[in-house]
This record gives C-alpha cells, sequence and structure tokens, in this order.
C-alpha cells in the first residue's frame, strides 16, 4: 500500500514537473500552440477554394459557319474553361500560349460540319502548356467536355437540317436528338462542405499530432544531456512511472489545446461536427496518445535537441505525404502503405471525416488501429527508457 | 577504512574497465558508518567512474562492490531511497524555482507531501537558501546552484550520501560551510562518500583515498596517511653554511635525509622529540652551528606529490590546492 502511495507521489512530482516547466516557457507555448491555431486561421481565411478556369482562345478557320462570339463558347458553361478570344490566326494563338498570357488553344478544323455530314469525324485540336499533372489532367477533363458540348451542338445542327430537308411531320426536337439521354445527379453525402471545411478535420487531426510530437520530442532528450537521467538512475523511480509522468502532463496541455481548437473551428470558422463529440473526443484522446508515444520515440532516439527538432519536422513531412492529408492512402503502392499506418494523424483524419463531416461513429477498426499504435508506441517507449536509464552496464 | 563486516561501503578488487582504457584499476576500499571519505584525485583518475559504481549506474568489469549490503545494479527500492547522490554537473531544471526542484527530488525518493513541506524548508535553511527559495534555478549563481544540488542530495535524509566534487568553483567561505554541513550529517551518523580534486579538502575528512590514474595510491586516515607517506616525522633544520648530511644520517633514529638546499636539511625520524637534540649536538660537534630545527608538519599537496612520484603511477598530475 505504502509503496502504490510511493509511486504515485513520484508520478505526481512528474507531472508537475513538466507542467511547471511548460508554464515557465512561454516562448515555447506561443510557437506550440498559437503558431498551429494561426496556421489554421490562414489557411481558413486565405482559400477561397476557387479554381480559375483556364483562359482559352478558340482558332475558327474562315470559313467556319460556328460562332465568332466568345460569349457563345462561354454560354456552353464548360466548367474551368473561359474562351477569351475567337481567331482565324492560329500562329498568333499559339504564340500566346507559349507566353502563357492563355493556358489553352482550341482549333477547329474547317471542313468540321461537312465532314459530319458526309460521315466522318473531324478532328478539334487542344493545345495547352502545362508541366504539372495535375494541371495536365483537369486541361484533359476540360478539353473532354468542351467536345462534348461542341458535338452535340454540331448534331444538333445537323438534325434540324436534317428534319428539314425531310419534312418531317410530328418533329424530335434535334436536341434530344443530339442528347437523348440525360442526367440528374445526387450526393449521398450529408453535406457538401467548403474547402476549408473539408480540409478542417485533417489539419485538426495534423495540428493535434505535430503538438504531441513536438512537446515530447524534446523532453527526454533534454534530461539525457542535462544529467537528470543520472538522478532517475540513482531513485527509486522506473522507466515506466516516468512515462506516465510525460503522457499525463503533455496529454493535459494537448487535450486542452484541442478543446480550443475545436471550439474555435466549430463556432468561429463553421466547420460541421455532425457526429458525436464523445465520440470525437475519443478520437482525440487516441490520437494525442499516439502522438506522445511518437515524439518519445524521437526523444528516446535522438542525441540533441536540434536533431529531435529536425526528426520531429521530417515526421510532419511524411505525415502531409502520407498520412492521406493531401492525397488518399489509398492512391499509394502497397508498399508504401506501412508508413501511413505508423503515423497516429493517418487514423485521426479517417476518423475525424467520419464524425464531423459524416456524422458517423467512425470505423472501429481504425479506432482499434489508433488505440493499438498508441500501446505499441508507449511499449516501445518503456523498453526504450528502460534501456537508457539501466542502472548497471 | 579498514575492512568491516558492516561497512556501508565496500570495494573490493574492483576494475573497471572502457574498451582499452582501464578507469578504475584493482581498488579495494571500505567505509565505516557515520564517516565521511574523500576521494582525492585529478580530473580524469576514475573519482566519477568509482561514484557511478557504487551508485549503480555502471558496472564493475571485475570485482565486486556492496552498498549497504547490495550489489548497485540489484538494489531495492528501499535501499534506493536510503541513498542519495549529487552528480558533478547541474542537473536540475532552470525553469523550476529552487523550491520546487527541491519539492521535485523529494518526491523521486518517494517522500509524502506533509513530509515533503517541512524537509524543502528545512533543507533550504541548512544550504542558505531560503531567501532563493522562489527563484528560477537559472537566475542562481553557480555555487547557488551547487548548494541547491546539494538540498536536492539531502532532502529526503539519506543513510549514505555520494557527493561529486561539491565543492568545485565554490569560494573558500562557502567550502567550508559546505564541509561543515558534511561534518553535521556525519555526526548524525551519515555516511558520505565525496569525491574532490581540492587535496587540503583531506583535512575535512576522516578517511582520504588517493586516485591516480585509477589506481587508489594510498588509503587511510589524513595524519596516519601523512606519517606513512614520509615514513616518520619530519624535522627541517637550517644550518649556518653547508649542511653535512652525512653526518645527520648517522644519527640514531634519523631514516631519510633529504637537502633541498645546501644549508637546509629535511630529515625523517621515528620520534622528532627525541631525535632533534641529537641531531643538533652531532652537527654542532661537527662544526655546523644550527640556526633552526622545527618540526615540519607536510601539507597534503606534499603528500600528494610524493604519493604520485613514490608510487610511479605517472607523469605528475595537475592538481587543485
Amino acid at each position: 500500500m505504502i509503496g502504490v502511495a510511493k509511486s504515485l507521489t513520484r508520478m505526481s512530482g512528474l507531472i508537475a514537473k513538466e507542467l511547471r516547466d511548460l508554464v515557465r516557457r512561454p516562448g515555447a507555448i506561443l510557437s506550440l500552440i498559437l503558431g498551429p491555431l494561426a496556421l489554421m486561421a490562414v489557411f481558413g481565411l486565405g482559400y477561397d477554394g476557387t479554381r480559375k478556369a483556364y483562359d482559352t482562345i478558340v482558332v475558327l478557320p474562315t470559313a467556319s459557319q460556328l460562332s465568332r462570339d466568345p460569349k457563345t463558347y462561354n454560354d456552353l458553361r464548360v466548367p474551368g474553361v473561359t474562351v477569351v478570344q475567337v481567331t482565324e490566326d492560329r500562329a498568333a494563338a499559339e504564340a500566346r500560349l507559349g507566353s502563357r498570357e492563355v493556358r489553352m488553344v482550341i482549333v477547329v478544323p474547317a471542313d468540321a460540319q461537312a465532314r459530319f455530314m458526309a460521315g466522318q469525324q473531324a478532328t478539334v485540336t487542344c493545345e495547352w502548356n502545362e508541366v504539372d499533372p495535375i494541371e495536365d489532367n483537369i486541361a484533359r477533363v476540360s478539353t473532354q467536355m468542351l467536345l462534348m458540348e461542341l458535338n452535340t451542338r454540331v448534331i444538333q445542327t445537323a438534325a434540324a437540317e436534317g428534319m428539314r430537308i425531310a419534312n418531317v411531320q410530328q418533329p424530335i426536337p434535334p436536341d434530344v436528338v443530339a442528347s437523348p439521354l440525360k442526367y440528374d445527379i445526387k450526393n449521398e453525402a450529408p453535406i457538401t462542405p467548403t474547402m476549408v471545411g473539408f480540409f478542417a478535420p485533417a489539419v485538426l487531426a495534423l495540428v493535434l499530432q505535430h503538438l504531441g510530437v513536438t512537446l515530447t520530442a524534446l523532453s527526454l532528450v533534454r534530461e539525457r544531456l542535462s544529467g537528470a537521467m543520472d538522478l532517475f538512475r540513482v531513485a527509486p523511480v522506473r522507466a515506466w512511472e516516468v512515462l506516465i509522468g510525460k503522457y499525463v502532463a503533455y496529454g493535459f496541455l494537448s487535450l486542452a489545446v484541442a478543446f480550443v481548437v475545436t471550439l474555435l473551428m466549430t463556432r468561429l470558422l463553421a466547420i460541421p461536427l455532425l457526429g458525436s463529440p464523445e465520440r470525437l473526443a475519443t478520437a482525440v484522446g487516441f490520437l494525442t496518445f499516439a502522438s506522445l508515444g511518437l515524439g518519445l520515440l524521437i526523444s528516446l532516439v535522438a542525441d540533441s535537441e536540434r536533431q529531435a527538432v529536425q526528426l520531429a519536422m521530417i515526421v510532419l513531412l511524411v505525415t502531409v505525404f502520407f498520412s492521406g492529408f493531401v492525397l488518399p492512402v489509398d492512391e499509394f503502392r502497397p508498399i508504401v502503405r506501412p508508413l501511413s499506418n505508423v503515423l497516429p494523424a493517418t487514423y485521426g483524419i479517417a476518423i475525424f471525416d467520419d464524425v464531423m463531416l459524416r456524422g458517423t461513429l467512425g470505423d472501429p477498426l481504425t479506432f482499434a488501429g489508433l488505440l493499438l499504435l498508441g500501446v505499441g508506441l508507449y511499449i516501445i517507449d518503456a523498453f526504450g527508457l528502460r534501456l537508457v536509464m539501466r542502472r548497471a552496464r | 577504512m579498514q575492512e568491516h563486516a558492516s561497512a556501508p561501503i565496500e570495494m573490493e578488487n574492483v576494475t573497471r574497465r572502457f574498451g582499452d582504457v582501464v578507469a578504475v584499476n584493482d581498488a579495494s576500499l571500505w567505509v565505516g558508518a557515520g564517516t565521511i571519505v574523500g576521494l582525492i584525485g585529478p580530473s580524469g583518475s576514475g573519482k566519477t567512474t568509482m561514484v557511478r559504481m557504487l551508485t549503480g549506474t555502471l558496472a564493475p568489469t571485475s570485482g565486486r562492490v556492496a552498498v549497504l549490503g547490495e550489489t548497485p545494479a540489484h538494489f531495492r527500492r528501499e535501499t534506493r531511497e536510503r541513498l542519495g547522490y549529487m552528480p558533478q554537473q547541474f542537473h536540475l531544471y532552470p525553469h523550476l524555482t529552487t523550491s520546487e526542484n527541491v519539492a521535485f527530488c523529494a518526491t523521486l525518493f518517494g517522500l509524502f507531501w506533509w513530509h515533503r513541506r517541512k524537509r524543502v524548508r528545512e533543507v533550504l535553511e541548512l544550504v542558505q537558501l531560503t531567501d532563493a527559495r522562489n527563484r528560477l534555478a537559472k537566475d542562481l549563481s553557480g555555487g547557488q546552484q551547487r548548494r541547491l544540488s546539494l538540498a536536492c542530495a539531502l532532502v529526503h535524509e539519506p543513510d549514505v550520501l555520494f557527493v561529486d566534487e561539491p565543492t568545485a568553483g565554490l569560494d573558500p567561505l562557502l567550502r567550508q560551510t559546505v564541509w561543515d554541513e558534511f561534518g553535521r550529517l556525519r555526526d548524525a551518523g551519515r555516511t558520505l562518500f565525496v569525491t574532490t580534486q581540492t587535496v587540503s579538502d583531506a583535512q575535512y575528512c576522516d578517511g582520504v583515498a588517493m586516485l591516480v590514474k585509477g589506481t587508489l595510491v594510498a588509503v587511510g586516515e589524513p595524519a596516519a596517511l601523512k606519517r606513512e607517506v614520509f615514513g616518520g616525522e619530519l624535522v627541517d633544520i637550517r644550518t649556518e653554511g653547508p649542511a653535512p648530511k652525512a653526518v645527520v644520517e648517522s644519527v640514531q633514529g634519523v631514516r631519510a635525509v633529504q637537502q633541498p638546499a645546501k644549508d637546509r636539511l629535511l630529515v625523517t625520524t621515528d620520534d622528532a622529540g627525541v631525535v632533534v637534540p641529537l641531531i643538533t649536538s652531532a652537527l654542532n660537534t661537527s662544526g655546523s652551528r644550527v640556526i633552526t630545527a622545527d618540526k615540519h608538519e607536510p601539507t597534503y599537496d606534499e603528500v600528494f606529490v610524493e604519493l604520485v612520484e613514490r608510487t610511479g603511477a605517472g607523469e605528475r598530475e595537475e592538481v587543485a590546492s
């Protein structure tokens, strides 16, 4: 009984020490807590989520019967394309594309309609000047959509002409001939958030992981370098007691930050929270637990404070790429996925998306995975710290 | 310093190697309860290695180490609670206040809060840091930080206290205060194992062990060590004109004669009180008039230098005096 009381005394001392040490370093608190909050605010206020349409020149041959008014084409409302000029001068249009004054040039052949009437395809040439593969893909999609609209126009014109010649009694409207089917769309998601709203849960997961990792990444390194570890080695304190002290102290701080950030997100930025707050709190707890473990692991392997900071930044970078923050985890080759699986934010992003944006309870397996990761990291940390504190070697 | 069944600190033929380097070589030492033992040696002589073996943070390569009857590598928690340790470097938390640092150390040793408050107050008073109790550790002077480390080592009232270089960087007044405190702890029945580079600190110890390049070159009580090192009592004789060394060597009771100057002899005798009149008489008979013949009390620095030279423990080391 006395042994348990002494153990609790030791852990309470360690917790109090960590909290006091943190509070006395306002600079660290400011950079760790206000930094991520400021980052979120800049992200939320600075990104409007609207992609700028491609300024496009349509090159029509002199003989073409198609409209020379850009408005005609813009009225087609092809997403991502704005026709700024219709010209006959292909070379001049391509020169403007080369100097990136415009982003797309569409060259319509002179015989488009005649070839159609003759039962042949005509080729429309679309040119763009993009090195970014994402922009290249967007240009391809926009081109396909534009061509669909142009095809429809050609068919409508031909159908109207054909019916006029045939003198059909009950004419079928040309637009029905051109597009016998139309579509109606429905997104089953409970909400369609703004870009900021969509990214907010991921940012929250990223911020919480980074906070947990950074807070703990420095803690043990400092003690190892200052010689405080010698005191731990001589004192009747065990590795798991030291770890519990750090987990509780930093966990308390991380959870407080998570509460404030979530409150600001939902109240100030109007980010939706469709699911249960309790479920979200559980996920935040698990994410914090795993993130602190990851930070402590860094603290155990780093041999200087500088290296600990570098490793924490590398973890942040890896998280941005591999956690599903930007690109879906499923799109990575299987060989790379284990990297995603050891990042607490990977699970956090998935759960936060489910709970906040879809209003579900979150996948139990993802919850289990996150908890398992946290427990695994705790065991590794406890083993590692025990080695560091190993008394006689 | 003699082998004793109940000695709180025991080292028997202890060697510690780091690769090819022998940090401590075949050291044997017994420290009795309620004594202060000073481990004296220059920087890099192996003092901290010995302390680390005694506190259980380092295992000996060979030999036996026991503290409070247990092997340090396998101390029970209860045994650890009876140990105090003040490392050489300041290791405490710069952003905690003086009293918070001491309270933290108290919690590590399992002191409950009602006992802790009282002990923190007492120990800060002891090391004269009461006025600085609310100051951050980083704002303390070097001497105050040493005292804070000492307070942390003492707060749980350990039975055996290991102190690594406690007086390094302290002014003479503070050094005296620290040694006075050690004396009070010893009088209260505590056992202190203190390392120091300052040879003159031997005067405060009940026993000293002199360590040179990992080898214990002498172990014993300070006064006895002086006699032992020089083989008897020393007499400093000054004469008018050149002193005839051979005349003095022939006097009964004279063990050895050194001649640091033409008109000066340092004579090692069995008993200075008996031999000095005989030497004076012999010199006068030989026609050499004696100006002074005084008993010479060698300093601990001289003892240390003599030991290093005699044992051939390597080149002379630089030692603070």
